[in-house]
């Protein structure tokens, strides 16, 4: 039996080999560099870097006589696959791509600290990184990621229902916009039923969000739970008035993110949050009825906090990482090196990518491409991440959205739910 | 008397109608819905209330043609891959059911019944230790992994079927062969197999419509060189720059095309298979 | 005909019994140790006994999970069954274009679950899908599965019966045909009645088709998946989860690779608890057959 096993075993990888072979002598065309580097990454990042003629690591292969070869996957399998990758006893790939809200101590610990390398082969002017977002890939005093790309969250509204229904000015105050959003609950001329406000259910960004306009929190960078359950509570009560006049859509506990992006494109509803860098999306004429007329402010704060505190808006952000068991951890370094450039980095925030470098917002021909970028270099300026990463961080949050969920449905009062969302996260909290 | 049989014929044609009717509707209808909208202007796809009439457009064709080249490398390796798991299920499948079918014995009771205990075990499970141990024998982002994975989450299905079709082939003719002198393998060839076709192909539609389909295993398994259709789907699906649904639309229904021809396909022979089996009696 | 030794009969059963000793067997016993350790990505697993299924067994959300299961595979499977029972006397009893309608019967099956739940979720939209305004402008209530629990279970039943009906339905059709019309024949000319001679002749000789395809669609419906993750995440409020979904946020999610571990065992537990009615009778069958 055993026998018969090892034998199967070796005629399997035999033909599995053979097969693979023939496959990659077919994809693949005849240019063969003398190194690859594979790359592990959602296709978003791909695609910034340029292909072709636009290709912005054009001059990086030809010096390094190397070849960049991507994996890509959506955002959470990216995730699970390069923390699998990053478990083996060595990988393929030198470079993956990781999010902000997920490096542990324990996940830190799959990659190399990257201060050795800055200090060997220093990155272009590394300070004009926003600090935030370095200090956010640093995990344990270890800096492991190299910020690449961040999504700020900013406030998305139909400049033309608005101007239907009587309003002149977007909103500048959370009541305001309250106000505007049941206002512009109603059928439009065209026929289509409008909500006033459409958000996700399954992302703790937008319940954060509401609590950060009155000044409180869900967790804060230095751990500490609900800092201020009033707030909360505040922020969770506008969520549950919106839904209960009908200012969320009655599929609020399904609505998914792209739910918000159709419903916008298709005038559908009148708010939403997304990032800034939606915008192009949203204003697409070949998806949108509304090209053009789809405008992102910053999300406003409560009136009861103008003026004291700025409001701050979550981000997320996307960082660099070389796997321990990595082969070529210097090509690895030097693709790293490259892509942050200041030439690369402005070249992909160009191609739509959100600029970690605050000198990128300066520069003539992305303010001329990308209206909203001056906006966005302040909401980053005061914006942190939805919550910091810990290692029950995913279990917390799906906590939290459960309790917010039966808030807004108006199955348990607000009061209820913000204290059971206390007591049920309290011990997930890193001691 | 001929009027009310008339009459009964009648009712039981147009209840037959009705029924008829409402399984088209069933079946179809979400599915018209998905290459309709393939064929909408980017703007039209999600309109409330939606439009029934409306001019076709190819571009989400062209635009999935230019813009995801890795979705065609997708249906290759599908393609490869489900031959490959198709093949390996059905030939082990039709041995071990020849075997259960024309045997009996209290081990053989208790390896059946472990064939379908085995297959409580959700395969999520196995995908933890599979992951590392895949990687040592360097077979991971292989095809054969996917064809023995997926071939392997059907055999039980398929030894079942498979035993139950051949049960119903009489004894006599695999008897009447061995007393020819025809070793076990040439009656099972010769003999079992073009009779038990019909069951084959049951079995054969069943791998084929998982492996084509299968997400999970694929996700885990592969990187590029491997990569299936339903992997390059799930990616348009969730990408962070927002999902261009009018090119997801039409990847679903390429997607979609190969498999519905091939189970068309395959139902005529399924039929007449089937058909002939049962007037032979 | 005489029993061959079991070494004999090995080189056509080993094939099946390898791939299952191999991918499934084997490394189901690594995950048995695994359940009994705690571990995640840049974690060593560590020893800790039982403590995961403590953990699991104890946890409201697993028991509302585990109930939700049953519920769906019970109504769902049961409905399905007899659909597809009712399809397959329709076909046999002879349809026009029966070729065209079977292709039109199966072609559910081909569907990517992706696929279908994205257009489920549009056609049922509780606000605006297609299906939503036709129930209302009949006059019917709507199915709103984004606010009522309830209703959620309704459409995730209704969904996984449109995706697996073609499999009970091709099963069944098979068996059907397979009955030699000769018994009914003579059944008719006993004087039974149509509804006599499907309790006498068609219901006896598709019983072993009917337990097959019970067996395999309770296994698979209890790690229904795909259609409570993509269409309603488990909500409202992770009221529609179902163990699948647990296990897989466990795996994924929370990247708690012990209580995954410890929930997939105590899930193999309880689905071979609620199959093993069915087992026996299929146990029955094959020594009903090999006598």
């Amino acid at each position: 039996m055993k026998d018969k096993l090892t034998f199967e075993l070796t005629r399997r990888s035999f033909l599995g080999t053979a097969i693979a072979g023939a496959a990659a002598l077919a994809a693949s065309p005849a240019l063969a560099a003398a190194k690859t580097l594979n790359v592990l990454s959602h296709k978003v990042h791909q695609t910034v870097l340029g292909s072709g003629d636009g290709d912005l690591l054009k001059d990086w292969k030809g010096a390094n006589d190397a070849d960049v070869s991507f994996t890509t996957f959506d955002s959470n399998p990216l995730q699970d696959r390069l923390f699998r990758e990053a478990g083996l006893t060595e990988t393929d790939y030198g470079v993956g791509y990781i999010v902000d809200n997920r490096p542990t101590s324990e996940i830190a610990s799959l990659f190399d600290p990257l201060k050795d390398y800055l200090d060997r082969n220093a990155i272009e002017d590394f300070g004009d990184i926003a600090p935030g977002l370095v200090e956010g890939m640093t995990v344990d005093g270890k800096l492991i990621g190299i910020p690449v790309r961040h999504a700020t969250q900013g406030l998305f509204y139909n400049e033309a229902l608005l101007e239907e229904a009587g309003i002149s000015a977007p909103p500048t105050t959370l009541e305001e916009l309250v106000e505007q959003a049941k206002k512009l609950t109603f059928t439009s001329k065209s026929g289509t039923p409008v909500t006033g406000m459409i958000l996700a259910s399954d992302l703790a960004v937008f319940p954060v969000m509401f609590a950060r306009a009155f000044g409180g929190d869900f967790i804060t960078r230095d751990f500490k739970l609900v800092p201020d359950p009033a707030a909360l509570e505040q922020g969770v009560e506008v969520l549950r008035g919106m839904f209960e006049a009908g200012a969320l859509p009655r599929s609020y506990a399904t609505t998914k993110n792209d739910d918000q992006v159709t419903w916008i494109q298709q005038g559908r509803a009148a708010f939403t949050v997304l990032p800034f860098a939606r915008s192009a999306q949203l204003n697409n004429p070949e998806q949108s009825k509304f090209p053009g007329k789809i405008k992102g402010i910053e999300f406003p704060g409560s009136s009861s906090i103008a003026g004291s505190k700025p409001m701050s808006s979550v981000v997320e952000a996307w960082g660099m990482v070389i796997p321990r068991n990595a082969k070529d951890k210097n090509l690895a370094w030097s693709f790293i090196k490259e892509v942050s450039s200041k030439r690369v980095t402005l070249g992909m925030a160009l191609n739509g990518n959100g600029s970690v470098r605050v000198s990128s917002y300066a520069d003539p021909a992305l303010i001329e491409k990308n209206p909203l970028a001056k906006v966005e270099a302040k909401v980053l300026a005061n914006a942190r991440a939805a919550f910091p990463p810990f290692p029950e961080a995913a279990r917390a949050q799906a906590t939290m959205l459960e309790e917010v969920q039966l808030a807004v449905l108006g199955r348990k009062p607000v009061k209820d739910a913000v204290a059971s969302i206390i007591e049920r996260v309290k011990p997930m909290m890193p001691a | 008397m001929r009027t009310r049989r008339s009459a009964r014929r009648l009712a039981v044609g147009a209840g037959k109608t009705v029924a008829v009717a409402a399984l088209l509707i069933w079946s179809l209808f979400p599915i018209a819905f998905i290459a309709m909208s393939s064929l909408k202007p980017g703007q039209e796809i999600f309109a409330v209330p939606p439009h029934y009439i409306f001019t076709p457009t190819f571009e989400h064709y062209v635009a999935l043609w230019t813009r995801w080249s890795a979705f065609f490398d997708g249906l290759a390796n599908s393609t490869i891959i489900t031959a490959g798991a198709t093949a390996l299920a059905v030939i082990t499948s039709t041995c071990a059911g020849y075997v259960y079918s024309r045997n009996s014995s209290r081990f053989l009771d208790a390896s059946v019944l472990f064939l379908i205990v085995v297959r409580l075990i959700p395969p999520i499970v196995v995908t933890l230790p599979l992951f590392p141990l895949i990687n040592m024998l360097n077979l991971n982002d292989t095809h054969v992994v996917l064809m023995v994975l997926y071939a392997t989450f059907f055999v039980s299905l398929g030894t079942i079927l498979m035993r139950t079709f051949i049960d119903q082939i009489p004894r006599e003719l695999d008897e009447a062969a061995e007393i020819d002198g025809a070793s076990r393998l040439t009656t099972l060839r010769k003999v079992v197999v073009p009779l038990a076709a019909p069951g084959i192909l049951a079995v054969a539609i069943f791998v084929v419509v998982f492996a084509w389909n299968e997400f999970l295993f694929a996700f885990i398994f592969t990187a590029t060189r491997a990569k299936t259709a339903p992997l390059v789907i799930s990616e348009m699906i969730g990408s962070i720059d927002g999902v261009d649904w009018g090119i997801l639309f039409a990847a679903s229904s390429v997607q979609l095309a190969p498999i519905l021809i091939f189970v068309s396909l395959m139902n005529r022979y399924l039929v007449a298979g089937l058909t002939a089996g049962a007037t032979k009696g | 005909m005489r029993t061959r030794s079991a070494v004999h009969l090995m080189p056509l059963l080993a094939p099946v019994h390898v791939l299952i000793l191999s991918v499934i067997v084997l490394p189901s016993i690594y995950v048995i140790w695994l359940s009994l350790t705690q571990s995640t990505f840049g974690q060593a697993p560590t020893f800790v006994g039982l403590e995961n299924y403590v953990h699991v067994l104890t946890d409201p959300a697993f028991h509302s999970a585990l109930w939700n299961t049953v519920v769906l595979v019970v109504v769902a499977v049961h409905v399905e069954l007899a659909l597809a029972l009712l399809l397959a006397l329709l076909f046999a009893s002879g349809l026009p274009f029966r070729r065209l309608l079977l292709v039109a019967v199966m072609a559910p099956y081909a569907v990517s679950e992706v696929t279908a739940v994205v257009m489920w979720r549009f056609l049922f939209d509780p606000d605006a899908g297609p299906i939503t305004l036709m129930l209302q402008a009949l006059g019917l209530p709507i199915l709103d599965w984004s606010f009522e629990p309830s209703h959620a279970m309704i459409l995730i039943a209704l969904l996984t019966i449109w995706m697996h009906l073609p499999f009970t339905f091709i099963i069944l059709y098979a068996a059907r045909l397979a009955i030699p019309n000769e018994l009914y024949e003579a059944a008719r000319i006993d004087g039974a009645t149509p509804l006599q001679a499907f309790r006498r002749v068609t219901l006896p000789l598709l019983g072993p088709a009917i337990a097959v395809a019970l067996l395999f669609r309770y296994i698979f419906a209890f790690r229904m998946f795909s259609e409570v993750w993509l269409l309603t995440n488990g909500g409202p409020a992770r009221m529609t989860e179902v163990v699948a979904v647990y296990l897989y946020q466990e795996a994924f999610s929370y990247n708690a690779f012990g209580t995954a571990a410890a929930t997939a065992w105590i899930m193999v537990i309880v689905a071979l608890l609620l199959a093993a009615g069915y087992v026996f009778i299929l146990r029955k069958q094959v020594s009903a057959n090999a006598h």
